[in-house]
C-alpha cells in the first residue's frame, strides 16, 4: 500500500521543494571521460526553479553527456549534483525520474497503439495498484490542459496524433511524475513551425508552474525564443552562461565555434548557365500535385517546405525512390523514366538522404567502404577489384570533403552527424560532368561550424556546370543558400522567388499559410 | 601510397567500446578454454576422430559458406538450404549417367536455381526471407517426395567412386569445403559483388538510395548459397552411395549456428566466410569432445544451443553498446 500513500500524500502536499531563491539543480566541477578522450571537464551549472536554460554547442561539445549524466545513464567521474540543496548520486535513469529530472525523449518512447491516458501513466510509479481511474483521468486531463493541449482526446490511441501531440503528450507523461525539471533535447527536429510553438506555449506553462526546463538545440532562433539563460559548451568545457536578452547571435556562433563566425554561407558565383534537370507536371499521388521547375548549370534550386509539404517527397521522387511518380523529366537535353535509384544514378543524378541512419550512410562499414560505395565500377576489372586504386581513390575524397584520411578505417558510425554527410556527399562528388546532386534537408543535426562546411561543399560542387536541388524546412538556410526558392504548401507551389527576391517573411508566408486562390 | 598509415585498428580490429572489448575477450578465451578442453580430453588428438572431426565438419562447413552469403545479405537465414542438398544429392545421382561432370554441372545449376528463385522472391518483391524459405522447404520437400515416392534414389556403377579419394592426401570433401571458403573469401573481400553484399546487408535503403541494385545483389547471395548446398548435396550424395530427403537434415541449423559461432553479424553486413569456417569448426569440436566423454546425441544439440543462444545474446550486447 506504500504506492498509494504515496499517492494520496503527492495529492495533498505541495511542497515546492528547493525553495525560492534556492536551485532546482546544481551541477558542479561535472567530468566525464570515456578512454582518453574528456567528453566533458569541469562544467557547473545552476538551474532556477521556473527558468527555461538553453544548452548550446557542436556536435561533440559534451550536451549529450551532460544530459546522460543528468539522467543516470552515465555516473560522472568527478563533480557533484545537487537536487534541491541535497547532493545525490543519480544511480539510474529511474532514480533521476524519483529525483524529479525526466528527460523527454527525442525519439518518442510511447506506445503508439495505447491511449493517450493509458501512455501518460504509463509505467509511472505514482499509479497505485486499484487504480483509482477517474482520478487519474482528471490529472491527465488537467495536465494536457496545463501544456495547452486540452483539445487531445484522452481516449486516442497516440498512433492517431501528429508528431507535435505526441511530444505534449510525452510531456504531460514527464509532468505527471512531479517532474520538476524536463531536459529536452533537440525536440523541434522533426516538427512544424506551428507545432513548435505549441510546445513552446506548453514549456512556458511549465515555466509558470515553477518548474525548470533544459533545452539542447542546434537553433539558435529557438534558443531567443524561449529561453532565458544559455550555457555553452565547447569541447566539453563550459564556454559560459549568459542571459539571452541582448546576447549578440555572431557572439554566440563565436562562443561556440571558439572562433569568430566566417561567412556561413559561401558566396555564390554569378552564373546563367542552360537548363540541366527539366521537370514537368510531377505528380506524386496524394502528395504533390504537378509540380514543374528547371534547374540550371552552377545553381542551387531550394524547394522550401515544411514536414509533409511534399518538398522532401520530390527529391526522393526525382531520385527514383517513389514508384508512383509521374510527369515529364529531361536531363541534359535527355529524357527520363523514374522509379528506378540505379537507373537515375547512371544518368549522373545522386541523391543525399536527410536521414543519414536510415538511408544515408552503411553506418556499420568504413569510412573508406561509404566513400567508395559508388564508384566500385571504375576500380574493378572482370568484377575484381582493384583495392590499391580504391584505397587512393577514398583518400582523395576524404581530402575533398573535409576528412581526416587516418579515419578511413573507422566505422562510418563513429563519425559526428556532420562527417557522416560529408561522407554520403564525397559518395556523389566528382561523378558525372553534367551531375545533379539530390538533397533532403542537407543539414539536418549537424552544427554550426559543420554546416558552414557542408554548404561551402555545395556550392563547389556547383561550380563544374552541375546543379543542385535541395529540400528544406531550414529558413536560414533556404534563405542563404538557394540561389532560386520555390515553396510549397501542402504540395502545391505558392511562390518562385530568385536569390535577390528571397526574403524570409515571404517564405515564411509561404509555407506556413495556404496559398491565396486566384481572383 | 606513401601517406597512408597503416593504424593498428586496420591490423586488429577491436571495438571501441570497453564493453565490446570485453566481448571480444570473452570470445577469445572461449576458444582458449576450447582448445585446452581438447588437450586434456585422452583421443581427442588420434587420426581417427580428427579425421571423422574433418569430415561432418565439411558438409556442414560448406553449408554453413553458402549461409554466410544470405546472413551478411541481411536476410538472417533460410531454411532451405538442407533440401536443397538433398535435391541436389538426388538430382546429382539421377543425373550420373551423364558422367560426373555432367552430373555435377546439373546439380550445380539445379541447387542455384532452388536458391535463385527464393533470393528473386526476396530481392525483388522484400518478401520476408524467413517465411519465403520456410514455404520453399515445404515445397521442395512436397515436390521431391511426390517424385521420389519417398524413396532414395542410387547410383549404378561406380562413377562416385572419384569423388571419395584424396587430393593431396586430404579427403575429398575436406578440400572441396577449404576451396569453397577460399573462393567465398575472395569473392566477398576482393570482388564488386562482394563490397555490394556488404553495403545491401548493411543497410538495404542506404544501397538503394546510392544507386546501387540491392534486389541482385541479394539474388546473387542466394545462387551462391545454392551452390554451396548443391556442392555439400554432392559430396554426400557420392559418399553415401545414392541421394535422399534425409540427406540434409538440420543441416540449416547446423549451419546458421556455425556462422553465428563464427561472429557473423545475425543484422547483416558484418562477418565473413573465413569466420565461419572457424564456427563450424568449434561446433565441431564441442560435438567430438562431448562424444568421446560418452555424452549421448541429445547433450550435443542441447549444448549447440546454448551456445548459439549465449553467441547471440553476446552479439546483442555488443550492439547495444556500439550506438
Amino acid at each position: 500500500m506504500s504506492i498509494a500513500l504515496d499517492f494520496v500524500r503527492e495529492e495533498t502536499a505541495e511542497p515546492r521543494s528547493g525553495g525560492i531563491g534556492g536551485s532546482i539543480v546544481t551541477v558542479r566541477g561535472i567530468a566525464k571521460s570515456f578512454g582518453p578522450i574528456a567528453a566533458l571537464e569541469g562544467v557547473s551549472l545552476e538551474i532556477q526553479p521556473g527558468e527555461i536554460r538553453g544548452v548550446c554547442g557542436e556536435n561533440g561539445a559534451g550536451k549529450s553527456t551532460l544530459v546522460k549524466i543528468l539522467t543516470g545513464v552515465y555516473r560522472p567521474d568527478a563533480g557533484e549534483i545537487s537536487v534541491g540543496s541535497v547532493p545525490v548520486t543519480i544511480e539510474s535513469p529511474r532514480h533521476a525520474q524519483e529525483l524529479g529530472i525526466a528527460l523527454v525523449a527525442q525519439e518518442l518512447s510511447l506506445c503508439p497503439d495505447l491511449s493517450v491516458e493509458d501512455n501518460i501513466w504509463l509505467g509511472s510509479i505514482r499509479v497505485p495498484f486499484l487504480h483509482k481511474k477517474r482520478e487519474l483521468r482528471r490529472r491527465a486531463a488537467e495536465t494536457l490542459e496545463l501544456l495547452g493541449a486540452g483539445h487531445i482526446n484522452l481516449d486516442a490511441p497516440v498512433a492517431t496524433l501528429s508528431m507535435g501531440e505526441r511530444q505534449l503528450v510525452e510531456i504531460a507523461r514527464m509532468l505527471s511524475r512531479d517532474a520538476r525539471l524536463l531536459i529536452l533535447d533537440e525536440p523541434t527536429a522533426t516538427l512544424t513551425d506551428v507545432e513548435i510553438e505549441r510546445i513552446f506555449a506548453a514549456l512556458r506553462s511549465v515555466k509558470r508552474e515553477g518548474r525548470s526546463v533544459l533545452y539542447i538545440t542546434h537553433r539558435l532562433a529557438e534558443l531567443y525564443a524561449i529561453c532565458d539563460r544559455v550555457t555553452v559548451l565547447r569541447n566539453g568545457e563550459l564556454v559560459a552562461t549568459r542571459e539571452l536578452a541582448g546576447l549578440d547571435r555572431s557572439l554566440l556562433i563565436e562562443m561556440m565555434l571558439g572562433r569568430p563566425s566566417d561567412e556561413m554561407y559561401p558566396e555564390q558565383a554569378p552564373t546563367e548557365g542552360g537548363a540541366l534537370l527539366t521537370i514537368e507536371h510531377l505528380t506524386l499521388p496524394g502528395i504533390v500535385a504537378d509540380f514543374s521547375m528547371t534547374a540550371r548549370r552552377g545553381e542551387i534550386v531550394c524547394i522550401a517546405g515544411q514536414v509533409g509539404s511534399g518538398a522532401a517527397e520530390i527529391i526522393s521522387a526525382l531520385a527514383g525512390l517513389v514508384h508512383d511518380a509521374s510527369g515529364d523529366f529531361t536531363v541534359n537535353g535527355r529524357r527520363l523514366k523514374l522509379g528506378s535509384p540505379a537507373r537515375t544514378a547512371q544518368r549522373g543524378i545522386m541523391f543525399v538522404s536527410g536521414d543519414r541512419a536510415a538511408e544515408g550512410v552503411f553506418r556499420r562499414l568504413s569510412v573508406l567502404h561509404n566513400l567508395v560505395a559508388t564508384r566500385l565500377p571504375d576500380h574493378s576489372l572482370f568484377g575484381f577489384l582493384h583495392t590499391g586504386a580504391l584505397r587512393a581513390a577514398a583518400a582523395r575524397l576524404a581530402g575533398h570533403v573535409g576528412i581526416d584520411r587516418r579515419r578511413l578505417a573507422a566505422q562510418a558510425e563513429q563519425l559526428s552527424g556532420g562527417n557522416q554527410q560529408k561522407l554520403a556527399f564525397g559518395r556523389c562528388v566528382g561523378r558525372a560532368a553534367n551531375g545533379v546532386l539530390l538533397m533532403n534537408e542537407p543539414t539536418r543535426g549537424i552544427d554550426v561550424g559543420a554546416r558552414a562546411e557542408i554548404y561551402r561543399l555545395m556550392r563547389r560542387f556547383c561550380e563544374d556546370g552541375c546543379a543542385l536541388v535541395m529540400a528544406s524546412s531550414d529558413l536560414e538556410e533556404i534563405v542563404g543558400v538557394g540561389d532560386m526558392v520555390i515553396t510549397l504548401y501542402r504540395g502545391n507551389v505558392v511562390g518562385r522567388y530568385r536569390r535577390s527576391e528571397v526574403s524570409m517573411h515571404r517564405i515564411v508566408a509561404d509555407i506556413t499559410h495556404p496559398p491565396v486562390p486566384a481572383p | 601510397m606513401s601517406d597512408e598509415t597503416l593504424p593498428l585498428d586496420r591490423l586488429l580490429p577491436l571495438p571501441h567500446s570497453t564493453r565490446g572489448r570485453v566481448l571480444v575477450a570473452i570470445r577469445f578465451f572461449a576458444v582458449i578454454a576450447l582448445i585446452g578442453a581438447a588437450i586434456a580430453t585422452p583421443g581427442f588428438f588420434t587420426t581417427v576422430s580428427l579425421f571423422s572431426l574433418l569430415n561432418t565438419t565439411s558438409f556442414i562447413g560448406c553449408v554453413a559458406v553458402g549461409m554466410t552469403f544470405i546472413t551478411l545479405s541481411g536476410n538472417i537465414m533460410a531454411f532451405s538450404l538442407g533440401v536443397t542438398l538433398s535435391t541436389s544429392g538426388i538430382v546429382f545421382t539421377a543425373a550420373l549417367p551423364l558422367g560426373l561432370v555432367g552430373a555435377m554441372i546439373v546439380a550445380f545449376a539445379f541447387g542455384a536455381a532452388l536458391m535463385g528463385a527464393q533470393g528473386f522472391v526476396i530481392g525483388y518483391f522484400r518478401a520476408n526471407p524467413i517465411i519465403v524459405s520456410m514455404a520453399a522447404l515445404a515445397l521442395i520437400t512436397g515436390c521431391a517426395t511426390l517424385i521420389t515416392h519417398g524413396q532414395g534414389v542410387y547410383p549404378h556403377g561406380t562413377a562416385t567412386a572419384a569423388l571419395k579419394g584424396f587430393v593431396f592426401g586430404i579427403p575429398i570433401p575436406l578440400f572441396a569445403f577449404v576451396v569453397s571458403v577460399v573462393v567465398a573469401q575472395v569473392a566477398l573481400s576482393f570482388t564488386r559483388f562482394g563490397r555490394n553484399l556488404y553495403m545491401v546487408g548493411s543497410n538495404w535503403r542506404a544501397a538503394l538510395a546510392a544507386g546501387l541494385d540491392p534486389a541482385r545483389v541479394v539474388l546473387g547471395a542466394y545462387v551462391a548459397a545454392g551452390l554451396c548446398s548443391a556442392l555439400a548435396g554432392i559430396l554426400m550424395a557420392a559418399r553415401y552411395s545414392g541421394g535422399d530427403m534425409e540427406l540434409g537434415i538440420g543441416y540449416d541449423y547446423h549451419a546458421i549456428s556455425a556462422v553465428l559461432v563464427g561472429g557473423t553479424a545475425i543484422a547483416g553486413g558484418e562477418g565473413s566466410a573465413v569466420r565461419s569456417l572457424i564456427g563450424a569448426f568449434i561446433i565441431a569440436v564441442c560435438q567430438v569432445l562431448l562424444l568421446l566423454h560418452g555424452f549421448s546425441t541429445q547433450v550435443q544439440y542441447l549444448t549447440i544451443g546454448i551456445i548459439v543462444l549465449i553467441v547471440i545474446m553476446l552479439q546483442t550486447l555488443a550492439d547495444s553498446s556500439a550506438g
